[in-house]
């Protein structure tokens, strides 16, 4: 019995230790990690509208984010867009029609958006209370007022488990770029997604080749390959990548589903995209909504 | 010391103790990889030695596997915060893998046959041993599987073409594993047959 005591108590010793100990890291560790993540997230935008350190983004462009909410209330769902509008943020709420159902505006600085927790709870105040699940953010990249592109972030289920990506799409919904920012996939197999000669193959395909992609099992073809790996000079490469924009998609060898998933979680990413801009758009304009893009 | 030349040769945990055979066979995919890994188990092995070691006589026998796999899992979690937080480009590529470090059956094995009973001074420098044995063999290993399987060395290409492409899947890992195993036992007779001969 005496035994079973020590050994009790030891254990939890030993667990409250451990847990100091792992509390402790996370602390000192916390800080650096986000920073590391909203740098990545900055670089990898920039890197998809074609920006880098070496050519650093023109002061006429602005990215705004839309922050797109599902707002619940007993049984009852409604979306709700967190925009920036010409002076502030406005918070518009649509029916799953597509017709407006409120539209309110929201005293807030865009730093506090900037953290989920933050902006959850915000959003939590405007919708009264009711259940808010964010759904996800979109940037809309305007020069001089004018909008040049949209930058999307998107999860969908891999192979083994999710990949999430981030998508530039033109003003006519056409890829202008994807980058895999996050993936569980096998080494040397499904982790290729993240090589050159397969994510630019959806570069500069329209909205109507999206639509109906498909992955075709067949040897990528070299001149292709080094034109994606960006090994020939540019007018060249240019005149090849402008052959294959109608194709299909080549798969990765050994990692056909992996493949099939980037494509069909693309694909219904920028068409549920399409659709619901479309849509807030027309509400826009009707409402004669004034928005900073 | 002795102790770190007992690590990495006579007493190498992959192929001599064939421990921690998982690893060695499905992540050494290229010497990056089995680099990368080296150093994260070498950082856990060496600081669980010297915890158990400094613990050695408050830990109850009966609950010695679960009080291991407590201090584990700790020193996994803090690698893996430090990792993520100050080297990011080489946690991007091998974030899943350090999580699975608790699982190896090296470290508990070393805590249980060496850290639990020894000082604390020793079950450093054994850890150490131990520690760096595990990152030699995983080079190793995945030098020969990169370099066969993709034909590259560190990503710089080497060969320019994929000899086979086979030496990337787990199966191979076996293969190269147990042929090294072999090939160990083979200079290790070697040696001590010239050495006898002397």
């Amino acid at each position: 019995m005496k035994d079973i005591l020590t050994i009790i108590m030891r254990l939890t010793l030993s667990c409250m230790l451990a847990a100091t100990v792992m509390g402790v890291a996370y602390l000192t560790t916390i800080k650096a990690k986000k920073h590391n993540e909203h740098v990545n997230e900055q670089k990898v935008r920039y890197a998809l509208l074609g920006y880098s350190d070496q050519k650093p983004i023109p002061g006429s462009m602005a990215l705004h984010s839309i922050y797109r909410y599902v707002v619940s209330d007993a049984g009852n769902q409604t979306i709700g867009y967190l925009l920036p509008g010409k002076e502030g943020f406005i918070f518009v709420t649509l029916d799953l029609e597509g017709k407006i159902v409120d539209n309110k505006e929201v005293k807030v600085e865009e730093s506090s958006l900037a953290e989920r927790e933050e902006r959850d709870k915000i959003v939590r105040g405007i919708a009264g209370g009711k259940d808010v699940v964010f759904a996800d953010q979109t940037i809309v990249v305007t020069d001089n007022g004018q909008r040049v592109a949209y930058l999307l972030d998107g999860k969908f289920t891999g192979f083994k488990t999710f990949i999430g990506v981030m998508l530039a799409l033109d003003p006519q919904f056409s890829l202008l770029g994807l980058e895999i920012l996050e993936h569980e996939e096998d080494p040397g197999l499904g982790a290729e997604i993240e090589q050159d000669y397969f994510k630019n193959q959806f570069k500069g395909k329209t909205f109507d080749t999206l639509k109906g992609m498909d992955v075709v099992k067949e040897p990528l073809p070299d001149k292709y390959f080094q034109a994606l790996e960006g090994n020939i000079a540019e007018a060249d490469a240019a005149a090849i990548l402008n052959q294959y924009l109608e194709h299909d998609i080549y798969a990765l060898t050994g990692a056909t589903i992996s493949s099939r998933s980037v494509n069909n979680g693309v694909k219904g990413i920028v068409k549920k995209f399409a659709y619901r801009l479309n849509i807030l758009d027309a509400v826009l304009a009707e409402q004669k909504i004034a928005v900073a893009f | 010391m002795q102790l770190i030349s007992r690590g990495i040769l006579s007493e190498n945990p992959i192929f001599k103790l064939a421990l921690s055979m998982c690893p060695a066979v499905g992540i050494s995919t290229t010497v990056m990889n089995g680099l990368m890994l080296g150093i994260a188990v070498l950082f856990v092995q060496v600081f669980s030695s010297v915890t158990i070691s400094l613990f050695k006589n408050k830990i109850h026998p009966r609950i010695r596997i679960p009080s291991y796999t407590l201090t584990i899992a700790t020193w996994v979690t803090v690698i893996d915060l430090a990792l993520a937080a100050y080297m990011p480009e080489a946690y991007a590529k091998m974030g899943i893998f350090v999580k699975l470090i608790v699982a190896f059956a090296i470290i508990t094995m070393r805590l249980e046959m060496f850290a639990c009973k020894e000082s604390v001074k020793d079950s450093f420098w054994d850890g150490l041993g131990m520690g760096l044995g595990f990152l030699v063999g995983m080079m190793v290993i995945g030098l020969v599987r990169e370099l066969l399987g993709s034909g590259t060395i560190l990503g710089y290409d080497i060969l320019g073409f994929k000899p086979l492409l086979f030496f990337i899947l787990p199966s191979a890992g076996f293969f190269v594993v147990g042929l090294m195993m072999a090939f160990f036992n083979w200079i290790e007779i070697a040696y001590k047959r010239a050495k006898g001969l002397k």
